[in-house]
């Protein structure tokens, strides 16, 4: 019997490692996979020329390499009859880019040259390094050249303010944007020290591991402690309940106290800031006219 | 088994008187009326040759039993015991709950016990290491406690809303009272100085729809150990056992609050009743890797307690399996959140 006590443990952890390990033979969505995670410029509403394309295309490459951020741009003759805030949405949702995986981390600029609608979300990393704050200054920073039909600068502006933004941390200074001027010289962070989403303690490998290992210290002890038998009587197992009750009481309200705060600064007068879509995705944004 | 009656006066001991139907006091004379004497100043005691006392030179065990059962072995050491004294007019216990489990149930389930065990080693699994199997009367005292609890506190509910540019947090303040009667019946505790009073604690709920009145006869076959502590002496450890109940009805009739701060609690508890009644415990010696174990059953739901032998490998095993298990689950719920594998 001891021989299949020990088959039936080892059958368990196995099951257990095997349920666990499932996720990851599940192949991606079919439509995940015909997207092309390398590309980041999509100029369907033509206001590029093919050689603008092709240098917005490498310095979004360069950029968010470093970032390790998909930069994407996205030029609409209409947005399918959607609002844009949505169409953005519908897109991170159904396309899934992402630097290095799908659903990552993803900043994306979309104008719409039917409605003049702009909008910019940030995803993921980009949800927080890009927030709304942020992304409002970017936005008011490139809105004049887009009214221009300075396309091509607009669009490299937000490429290397997005770059700047997603190299510090959103601290305090969410309005605090100094000028970086609108060519493609960015300074020289070449690389990001902690790798993807440092900020989030979840994700760190050690966090898991000792994780882990707290989790099966407690189990295994509480497994120890109950080897012996356990308490399995309560209040209720002795109390009589006919003639225990409360006999008397009262709530009397005597005072109150009233203390106010400031609401956090909303984004600015054309509002839209982020939201989450409806595949639960969180993000920053920010809309507007141009 | 007598009945005595105690004298309310002088505290000797009255006796009957059939002629005028009443109890009168030899040293001081009074006459009480036996259909409203107190309660609780009637005892039952036991009669001449009808149980004996046996003690254990050992380890110092004092077991009882009736006369017909004659004790060799004492129930926690197995060491000889020797015969001390007739019973008679000591103290007998008012209730007892007889076995329900013969030996032989009881031996079955110890080893079907063992065989769940998860931590234990193989070897201990077999369950065939059991020494002896002895059937024993643990002496308990039943209490009945009556807790009148007065409660002040301070309650605070919490709103919060936005009215132009400010959010704004409104904080109500109450003066919140309760008055409380609770009743907790037969708290068991075990009178016993051999028994290690956590185990008998985990050997709780017993049957007690399964209470008789107590007859020598039960004792047939058993042994039972003499009470070491009387009821006064243990009733602190009655009232500790039932504080936490206190304290969680308590918190449950203050419910609705965001935050509650007690400002004044009054409880006093009250020993209505004890009740010295003998409850029924298979004890199990095991041997294993030269050491001695001992379990308790209870004796009518089988229920077992006791440290068993943990198996260093086994905590191994299970302690690196749930890691790995953790760890994979970690890393797969980080990787949908989108931290990447
Ligand atoms: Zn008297
Ligand atoms: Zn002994």
């Amino acid at each position: 019997m001891s021989v299949s006590h020990f088959r039936k443990q080892s059958l368990l952890f196995l099951l257990t490692v095997l349920l666990l390990s499932l996720p990851f033979g599940f192949p991606q969505t079919a439509k995940a996979q015909e997207f092309d995670r390398m590309h980041y410029i999509y100029d369907d509403a033509h206001l590029l020329t093919s050689e603008e394309a092709v240098e917005l295309q490498t310095l979004a490459a360069d950029l968010g390499g470093q970032r390790e951020t998909s930069f994407i741009i996205l030029t609409l003759n209409g947005t399918d009859g959607k609002d844009i805030v949505q169409y953005v949405e519908d897109y991170y949702d159904d396309n899934a880019p992402g630097y290095d995986q799908p659903h990552g981390n993803t900043a994306i600029l979309a104008i719409d040259m039917q409605e003049r609608d702009i909008y910019l979300a940030g995803f993921k990393k980009a949800e927080q390094y890009l927030n709304d704050g942020r992304l409002d200054v970017i936005r008011e920073e490139i809105t004049p050249a887009l009214s221009d039909g300075q396309y091509f600068q607009a669009f490299s502006q937000f490429l290397n303010i997005s770059y700047e933004y997603m190299g510090q941390e959103p601290t305090s200074d969410s309005g605090g944007y100094t000028d970086y001027g609108s060519s493609g010289g960015y300074v020289g962070q070449n690389s990001y020290e902690t790798g993807s989403d440092a900020e989030n303690i979840f994700f760190q490998w050690w966090f898991q591991l000792i994780s882990s290992l707290v989790v099966a210290g407690f189990v295994v002890t509480i497994m120890a402690n109950r080897s012996g038998g356990r308490v399995t009587v309560n209040g209720q197992t002795y109390m009589d309940r006919n003639k225990s009750r409360v006999l008397s009481k009262y709530d009397n309200f005597t005072h109150q106290t009233v203390t106010r705060q400031r609401k956090p600064q909303n984004n600015s007068s054309s509002g839209g800031g982020g939201g989450i879509t409806g595949g639960g995705h969180s993000h920053s944004g920010s809309r507007g006219k141009f | 088994m007598i009945l005595h009656y105690k004298c309310p006066g002088c505290g000797s001991d009255m006796s009957f008187d059939a002629e005028s139907g009443a109890l009168s006091c030899q040293s001081c004379g009074r006459h009480e009326n036996i259909e409203n004497y107190p309660e609780e100043l009637k005892s039952l005691r036991f009669s001449e040759d009808e149980a004996n006392e046996y003690h254990c030179e050992n380890c110092g065990a004092v077991l009882i039993t009736d006369t017909e059962t004659a004790a060799t072995h004492c129930s926690f050491c197995g060491a000889g015991v020797v015969i001390a004294d007739r019973l008679s007019g000591n103290l007998a216990p008012s209730k007892v709950i007889p076995f329900m489990i013969s030996k032989e149930q009881a031996t079955t389930a110890f080893q079907k016990w063992c065989r769940k065990g998860l931590l234990t080693p193989k070897g201990f699994m077999n369950g065939d290491r059991i020494k002896s199997m002895t059937g024993l009367y643990v002496p308990f005292w039943l209490y009945d406690l009556n807790s009148k609890v007065q409660v002040n506190a301070t309650g605070t509910k919490v709103r919060t809303y936005t009215q132009g540019d400010y959010i704004y947090t409104e904080t109500k303040y109450y003066d919140v009272f309760r008055d409380i009667n609770l009743d907790y019946v037969k708290i068991p505790v075990d009178a016993s100085e051999k028994m290690n009073d956590g185990l008998m604690d985990k050997l709780e709920p017993y049957p007690y729809d399964q209470l008789k009145d107590f007859k020598t006869p039960y004792l047939a076959g058993y042994l039972a150990e003499k009470y070491n502590y009387s009821h006064e002496e243990l009733l602190p450890r009655a009232k500790d056992k039932i504080s936490d109940y206190i304290e969680s009805y308590i918190q449950s009739t203050l419910t609705g609050y965001h935050s509650i701060r007690i400002r004044d609690k009054q409880i006093d508890t009250k020993n209505q009743k004890s009740d010295y009644v003998l409850l029924p415990v298979w004890l199990v010696s095991y041997d294993y890797n030269h050491s001695n174990y001992i379990f308790a059953m209870n004796g009518q739901t089988g229920k077992v307690v006791g440290k068993p032998p943990i198996s260093k490998g086994k905590v191994a095993s299970w302690f690196s399996g749930i890691a790995v298990g953790t760890f994979f689950a970690l890393k797969c719920v980080s990787y949908f959140m989108g931290g990447g594998f």
